[in-house]
């Protein structure tokens, strides 16, 4: 690790420690925070299930940085795939009275074979010009998307039903049973994509390919091949993410853009390509979140300015993020 | 480029900036709000243009100027009873000052991570518009008294527009201009001829700050009443970017010809087809960056219908 | 060739322009009267929206039938706001200025309306809101702005009521921060002031937030016994499920919007029984007994295929109260028709309207519950369809 390296974890570690005392101080300050029993069976739920929160959140972030990490685009059109897996839930579920746990096991090829021919049709074509092509034609992707689902769900809001009990863990803390499975789910599958990555040839080949596809192309990897199925897995990766959204909130074909935003947030939290760094970016994004609504006076109404001003000084700071990944 | 093409050129402004100028009283007050608007997206695209297609720094960000401007003016003329016209001068001023603030840290940052950043500033500042409910009113939003003001905000967007050409055609052939192109092209080799690039990208960024304020202040006079979501909007900052790339980014000619053909087509179609016009939109947006990456000058530029030195 | 390629582009601009031009301004035949407004029928509001429009829809046609609005056939031109601001302004503008209508109709949204009202005003050119409940919008001394609908001050007006009934001593006020749930909000306030009931929590969120886990611990740690939501269908739907989730009971819990949408009990199953929310109308001609409302009912049901919601019936009513004052003026002139939505009181299919100097309505709203899938009136009593199953019973129970 070079001087500068070490001088900016330093600052970085005490930027976020600042930050995540701030919202205590000024609950203590307003007197929002309570030494009691009872304060910290609230405290600890808003904790833990921020945590179940980021777990979510971090596997759909996996997606968006796999295609940085491997092609440098920026898919602005990722919030719309987690949109999409959210209605082909509802489908399966509604229409065809799916489980929505099982349904994946029909939606995520479905959502890989959407992203290979996306990749073939649009993508293919893109990378490696400026970012603002790229940007530009995922948004776009995202738009036709939205309109698409307008058309064919109209813009009421839909929700499943699907595991609305609680799970009791002490006498004061108490979380959602949906929001356990997701979690559950989520780390399963994200386990499974890191251990792909970590393990099998072609993640290999993956890996090799997002730190240099020049050299990649010489060792003889397919590059093309290898762009193909990395977006199709980061496609899948937005569609389970749905699946287990929808099973907790409410959608319609405009919500995308909220998860597009908090997956950005994630991967420049994490570090761009680094899947662990999602994890953790995912975790400290929906604890802070929770962290600011519960102590400060109507901070709920400025959660959303805490996580960009965090992404932003993080960027700043250290534009590797959390895990200082190189080459920013 | 020579002198007389230069004054040529010149002339032309001037020549439009008069035609357009004599024309509101010949128009009905739909078409001056049509024609306002259309200007106010030429100069959205040309100062987005400055700092994105000359120095080749992607703001994903730059409608927080747009909003800035327009809740400046709502301000001081509803809550403070200023006149209308000097608070579009107050609007530029803070749009640099923040301008000076969110560029110098962030335009550090390259590629990607700026127009994310940027994004997220954006975002940012539509929560602070929000929730800073003392100055702007949160989500209650501002009203204007109203008035009629077609002819004024269309003057006013007219000699907006024009100082926006101007500037940037200054800009683009001049020291200056070459390098900020030159920063796009390799910033390092610029760092290393001696070019102080942090002084020059933020010089840029300013500059791309200021117009839009001033566009965004005429617009909240014209609509009279603006919230947090209405001009702090990412589309506006999408529209910026798509019509330069339209009509190509880099050039001067290339916003200009980009905002007027997106707006125009944008209003003859979603009036007759409502969803299916924005599904097309998003096709559109899709084919334009896919195929024309340059634009329509670069496309006319290959074909031999316009010499390079001339359309920039 | 600059010069070519600009001559060339000018005139492809003009040709454009063209196409855009007046289509039916003064030549409209003797026999025709032109109705027109800009509504959203894409973008955020379209649903509700597209549910007046099929009211509008359906009142042209009836008009029609019986022979059109003082002997003259009604010709529609409905057009799109897209849900934004800017291009409503310039649509009624070129409504008003370029298809010179007859008679302007309303946009949606309360943010729209008080962009649009400034437009009209300077006209002078009258219309019915049907769908903008903030009060604030009257609050400016225009004269061409009538409403038809309860202002957003009394959406919660009924549950706070309710709340007193039941005992409640400490309330939790919480909502979507922009201009109709905010408003609603502050009348929820008066209304609990007045009743003597205390405020212990007092909270916007950010208009696309879904997760209330910490909000909801907040409440209680605040000691909160009953909940008003001045929310939408999402939000109002993630508080529910949370709250059970994390097993939070609170006595009553009432949301302006979200449950009064026709598919909301549906969508969330059981989780959404003994919920209170506000309606403006309900479609029980037998209950509320306005003239007219079983045939308006029978004959939205049989062309959209559902019941009218409130929008519907509030945009319907709206037109009655319109047809009503251009037959009172016996024209299309604006000021005689300013006139008469000003001092006439009429009936609608959707309540009496007399509105007062501002040119607000007093409108009567419906708090309802609920219950066994189905909205059911609660408040105020007159209107009672069944006494309110309070306080709501604890999730463990359910």
């Amino acid at each position: 690790m070079e001087r500068s390296d070490v001088r900016n974890l330093y600052r970085l570690a005490l930027f976020l420690a600042f930050a995540y005392s701030l919202p205590f101080a000024i609950g203590l300050w307003y007197g929002a925070v309570r030494v009691d029993e009872r304060w910290f069976g609230y405290l600890a739920t808003v904790v833990l299930s921020g945590i179940l929160q980021g777990g979510v959140y971090a596997m759909f972030a996996v997606g968006l940085t796999l295609i940085f990490g491997v092609m440098r685009i920026i898919n602005a059109a990722h919030g719309e795939m987690v949109m999409m897996g959210a209605y082909l839930t509802w489908v399966c579920f509604f229409l065809l009275g799916f489980d929505p746990l099982l349904s994946l096991l029909l939606t995520l090829p479905v959502a890989f074979l959407f992203g290979v021919a996306l990749q073939k049709v649009l993508l293919q074509a893109v990378v490696g010009q400026p970012e603002l092509t790229a940007l530009l034609v995922t948004f776009g992707l995202g738009l036709t998307m939205i309109y698409v689902a307008e058309l064919i769900f109209t813009t009421d809001f839909r929700t499943i039903p699907y595991a609305p009990g609680s799970v009791q863990i002490t006498s004061t803390i108490t979380v959602g049973q949906n929001k356990v499975i997701s979690f559950a789910i989520a780390v399963v599958i994200s386990g499974g994509v890191y251990l792909f990555l970590k393990l099998s040839r072609l993640g290999k080949a993956i890996r090799a390919t997002a730190l240099n596809a020049e050299v990649a192309m010489v060792c003889g990897i397919a590059v093309r091949r290898i762009y193909l199925i990395t977006t199709g897995l980061a496609a899948a990766l937005a569609v389970a993410g749905g699946a287990l959204v929808s099973i907790q909130f409410g959608f319609n074909p405009e919500t995308g853009v909220v998860y597009t935003l908090q997956a950005f947030t994630i991967i420049i939290l994490g570090g761009r390509g680094h899947y662990v760094g999602a994890l953790i970016g995912g975790v400290m994004l929906a604890v802070l979140e929770g962290l600011v609504s519960l102590m400060i006076p109507n901070g709920t109404a400025m959660i959303e300015l805490a996580a960009y001003t965090l992404m932003i000084f993080v960027l700043l700071i250290r534009p590797g993020g959390l895990m200082g990944v190189k080459d920013a | 480029m020579t002198r007389s093409e230069h004054l040529r050129n010149l002339a032309a402004l001037a020549v439009l900036g008069l035609v357009l100028a004599l024309l509101p009283p010949a128009l009905s007050v739909y078409l001056r709000s049509f024609a306002m608007f259309t200007m106010m997206y030429v100069v959205l695209a040309l100062s987005w243009n400055i700092i994105s297609g000359f120095t080749g720094y992607t703001s994903f960000g730059h409608v927080i100027f747009y909003g800035i401007g327009a809740y400046a003016c709502a301000i001081l003329v509803a809550d403070h009873g200023w006149p209308w016209l000097p608070t579009l001068a107050v609007a530029a001023g803070v749009a640099a000052a923040v301008g000076l603030a969110i560029g110098y840290p962030v335009l550090r940052l390259k590629g990607p991570y700026f127009a994310i950043a940027m994004l997220g500033a954006a975002e940012g500042m539509r929560v602070i518009a929000t929730v800073w409910d003392g100055l702007t009113h949160g989500g209650l939003g501002i009203s204007f008294p109203s008035v009629e003001n077609s002819i004024a905000t269309y003057r006013a967007m007219l000699g907006l527009m024009l100082l926006t050409i101007l500037v940037a055609y200054a800009v683009g052939h001049s020291r200056f201009g070459i390098r900020l192109n030159a920063i796009r092209e390799d910033e390092v080799a610029a760092e290393a001829l001696g070019i102080n690039t942090t002084a020059y990208k933020l010089a840029a960024f300013t500059l791309s700050a200021v117009f839009p304020a001033v566009a965004g202040g005429i617009q909240a006079y014209k609509v009279l009443y603006i919230d947090p979501p209405s001009v702090f909007f990412v589309q506006i900052t999408i529209a910026m970017a798509l019509m330069s790339m339209l009509g190509g980014k880099g050039t001067v000619i290339g916003p200009i010809v980009g905002a007027v053909l997106l707006y125009t087509a944008q209003e003859l179609t979603w009036v007759n087809f409502p969803t299916a016009h924005l599904i097309a939109y998003g096709l559109f947006i899709v084919l334009v960056a896919r195929f024309m990456p340059r634009g329509l000058v670069g496309f006319a530029i290959d074909r031999g219908w316009a010499r390079k030195g001339m359309v920039h | 060739m600059r010069t070519q390629a600009i001559r060339t582009l000018a005139l492809a601009v003009v040709a454009l322009l063209a196409l855009e031009g007046p289509a039916l301004a003064n030549h409209r035949p003797n026999n025709e009267v032109l109705i027109g407004g800009a509504i959203s029928q894409t973008g955020p509001y379209a649903e509700p929206a597209g549910r007046q429009v099929n009211s509008i829809k359906l009142w042209v046609d009836e008009v029609n039938a019986r022979g059109g609005l003082l002997g003259h056939k009604v010709v529609l031109q409905l057009l799109d706001d897209k849900s934004d601001i800017q291009t409503a302004i310039k649509l009624y503008e070129k409504l008003i200025t370029e298809d010179k209508v007859d008679v302007l109709l309303a946009p949606y949204s309360s943010g729209i309306t008080e962009a649009v009202a400034n437009i009209n005003e300077r006209y002078k050119k009258p219309f019915v809101a049907y769908g903008a409940a903030s009060s604030s919008i009257w609050e400016k001394g225009r004269k061409y702005i009538f409403n038809i609908v309860a202002i957003a001050e009394d959406y919660q007006k009924g549950a706070v009521h309710l709340a007193k009934q039941i005992g409640v001593k400490r309330l939790a006020i919480i909502g979507q921060d922009s201009l109709f749930p905010r408003t609603a909000g502050k009348g929820a306030k008066d209304w609990a002031k007045k009743l003597g009931i205390e405020v212990v929590l007092d909270e916007n969120y950010p208009t696309k937030q879904t997760d209330f886990t910490a909000l909801l611990q907040k409440i209680k740690a605040a000691g909160a016994d009953a909940v008003i939501s001045n929310s939408y269908f999402a939000d109002s739907a993630a508080q529910l499920r949370q709250m059970r989730e994390l097993n939070i009971d609170f006595k009553l819990y009432s949301s302006t919007v979200g449950p009064g949408l026709p598919n909301f009990a549906e969508q969330l199953g059981n989780t959404a029984e003994y919920v209170l929310g506000f309606s403006q109308w309900e479609p029980i001609p037998a209950i509320l007994k306005h003239p007219g409302m079983k045939e308006y009912t029978e004959a939205y049901e049989k062309r959209f295929g559902e019941k009218p919601n409130y929008h519907a019936g509030g945009a319907y009513g709206a037109l009655q109260v319109t047809e009503a004052a251009v037959k009172k003026a016996g024209g299309f002139d604006n000021e005689k028709i300013r006139e008469a939505l000003a001092t006439m009181e009429v009936t609608t299919i959707f309540g009496r309207y007399k509105v007062d100097a501002k040119g607000i309505n007093d409108h009567e709203g419906l708090t309802f519950q609920i219950l066994k899938g189905h909205r059911r009136v609660v408040w105020p009593e007159k209107w009672a369809e069944t006494k309110a199953e309070l306080p709501m019973p604890e999730w463990s129970k359910r």
